[in-house]
């Protein structure tokens, strides 16, 4: 069941591109807001496809990543998402971090989640609506930062 | 916008500004920028200039920093930029871009605009139809992984066997439509996932096919040499290497991150990622970026195929009136290997070019035989309400820019301000008003990619020419045009 959240991103200007900054007061849900925001940059999802786009994959592709900082994380998460949708010809519709936490064995980060994905509407049909084809996240100003008390993440991505 | 500290910055002359090397930012050459007051008076405050200023501190530079005059803010490097590196340099995947190999590629009919004009909205229809454009947009073409692997050793060169063209095609494009050494065997599962469907498809963004006129000739002998005259009717097509170009860089970009920390090389913006030319991964970035390079010149060598059986449709048979003969085809997203004075002396160096256009001079080598006589092709898209340029390479850009020029308008406004700035203008209407019909999978994305949202591809290329790095050629304005 999708947990109804504040709405805690926001899309950044770039001259040829596009950026979003993400808060949350913890990591898991930092990385499920910039999912958000990623996705609401990606596609308009359509209610009657599955959306609207929430935290809480519950259904989807399994997700696990490890790296060896919270940004090569981040840098990541937002490109696995972007890589699945695309191979998949879908849209972006929710994610869970259910894990978010330094590797056990080694120096660096590891993510356990998922997403999930909904088709694109054909016609005037039930859909995702396609807004932008985001190539990929960057390293360009990438940033994962605890500020005023809460995660900060900042991302500029391709499109 | 972002506002950045301005970076120190001197004028040279007219069309050209120095960013003086300062060893406090790590900076081991200039950065020079390519400007008149005009486009200057919209960088000043751009973090492109910081970007240029940052591509200084790789290891191996050489020559400067450059930025051609359509230069705007990037990742890592600016848009419109060029870094050379020794052998004992680095390569870094971000210098070329996530769209591996985007380019153009321009076909010229023997039509006139008078024999297009009155069925321009029937065909635009048509070629909207034909190329499948827009986010994700697939081909319905699956390929087997045989298949994809020879479209990735083989590029354009795979599409013409297939019978997707003609040998005059590979002729009049760069490197042959194919690029070495390509090894389908660094390329990740994920990529081969967003490319299988992707092959001869358009995509969205900026990318486009216009049905276009050319309306004015400025060098006669050139224009002669590539087959244009006033009054003709060309096609131009603006794609790249779609979603498998995009994951090999994303890929290449994760490993060099992680190899500059093996490495030890500090860098101002971690997207600048890179590691030495001679290093393991280098070698399979230049694998994948070979097969990605040759994946867009096949998807452009589709496109173009598509179109042409539009037009014989449309203008009946595949002879000189209706039959669209390729003028050339081209990457501004891409590093090669080439050879180039440094310091009085003839040595290889890796040649970054990230928005920017290769452009040698008449004479030169490289140069495919049907131009050498003239000059590399040079082919400048604008914006979809003005003109585009056709040129060819001057003897000012071996000497400068290391073969190098611009490669379109440059953008001006991001796609938010020009949203907000033309709120409640149809600019699909404007456009239907001015002559040109429009075909678009969105129509939000109009007010994105509308004219204002460009610098004036008049302007960047006229610096471009007096600076002696590129000869106007013909001007072109759109007829149709059909946008993802």
């Amino acid at each position: 069941m999708a947990r109804p959240s504040p709405r805690r991103h926001e899309i950044v200007g770039h001259t040829a591109d596009i950026g979003l900054t993400a808060t949350a007061p913890d990591l898991p849900s930092l990385f499920e807001e910039a999912a958000l925001a990623l996705a609401e940059v990606s596609a308009d999802v359509d209610p009657r496809a599955g959306g609207p786009v929430h935290r809480g994959a519950r259904e989807g592709d399994a997700i696990e990543l490890e790296a060896e900082d919270l940004v090569a994380l981040a840098y990541a998460w937002l490109n696995e998402l972007i890589g699945l949708a695309q191979a998949r010809g879908q849209a972006l519709a929710g994610t869970e971090v259910r894990r978010l936490e330094p590797a056990s064995d080694r120096a660096g980060w590891r993510l356990v989640g998922g997403a999930r994905f909904v088709p694109f509407a054909v016609g005037e049909g039930p859909g995702a609506r396609a807004r932008l084809d985001v190539k990929s996240a960057t390293y360009h100003r990438l940033t994962v930062r605890r500020h005023a008390g809460a995660w900060r993440l900042t991302a500029y991505l391709d499109v | 916008m972002s506002r950045e500290h301005p970076v120190p910055l001197e004028r040279i002359d007219a069309y050209r500004w120095r960013i003086p090397r300062d060893r406090a930012r790590g900076m081991r050459v200039d950065g020079i920028v390519y400007a008149d007051d005009r486009l200057m008076s919209s960088l000043r405050d751009d973090p492109s200039l910081t970007q240029v200023a940052n591509v200084a501190t790789l290891p191996g530079i050489v020559g400067a920093s450059l930025a051609m005059p359509d230069i705007h803010w990037g990742y890592g490097f600016p848009v419109g930029g060029v870094a050379a590196m020794t052998r004992d340099g680095v390569i870094s995947p971000g210098g070329i871009g996530f769209d591996i190999n985007c380019g153009v590629r321009l076909l010229r009919s023997g039509l006139s605009v008078a024999d297009v004009r009155p069925r321009i909205g029937a065909l635009a229809d048509a070629l909207f139809r034909a190329v499948p454009s827009g986010v994700g947009a697939s081909s319905g073409r699956v390929l087997a992984k045989g298949d994809l692997d020879a479209v990735l050793r083989d590029g354009a060169r795979w599409a013409v066997e297939a019978g997707h063209g003609t040998t005059d095609d590979l002729a009049r494009t760069e490197d042959g439509g194919r690029l070495e050494p390509a090894d389908p065997a660094a390329v990740s599962p994920r990529a081969r996932q967003r490319g299988e469907r992707q092959l001869g498809t358009l995509g969205s963004g900026n990318h486009f096919l216009e049905v276009q006129v050319v309306d004015r000739v400025f060098e006669t002998a050139a224009a002669e040499a590539m087959g244009l005259r006033e009054g003709q009717v060309v096609v131009m097509i603006h794609c790249g290497s779609r979603g498998f170009g995009h994951q090999v860089c994303t890929d290449h970009v994760a490993i060099m991150d992680r190899a500059a920390r093996r490495f030890a090389i500090t860098l101002p913006d971690r997207q600048l990622a890179c590691a030495p030319i001679d290093s393991p991964e280098a070698a399979a970035y230049l694998g994948a970026m070979s097969a990605a390079a040759n994946f867009a010149w096949a998807n452009r060598q589709l496109i173009a195929a598509a179109v042409r059986r539009v037009f014989a449709r449309f203008f009946g048979g595949a002879g000189e009136g209706a039959g669209l003969r390729q003028v050339y085809d081209l990457s501004h997203n891409l590093a090669r290997f080439e050879r180039h004075r440094v310091d009085g002396r003839e040595v290889e160096v890796c040649v970054h070019r990230k928005g920017a256009t290769r452009a040698f001079p008449p004479g030169h080598p490289t140069v495919p035989e049907p131009y050498r006589q003239v000059g590399q092709p040079v082919l400048i898209p604008g914006d979809m309400g003005r003109y585009s340029f056709v040129g060819v390479g001057a003897q000012g850009a071996l000497e400068q820019t290391f073969g190098s020029t611009c490669h379109g308008a440059g953008r001006l406004l991001s796609r938010h301000a020009a949203t907000r700035q033309l709120r409640g203008v149809d600019v699909g209407a404007e456009l239907a008003a001015e002559g040109i019909v429009v075909r678009a999978q969105r129509r939000d994305l109009l007010a994105e990619e509308a004219s204002a949202a460009y610098k004036d591809v008049a302007v960047v290329v006229e610096v471009a020419e007096a600076a002696g790095i590129f000869r106007r050629v013909a001007r072109l304005r759109p007829l149709a045009v059909v946008k993802g």
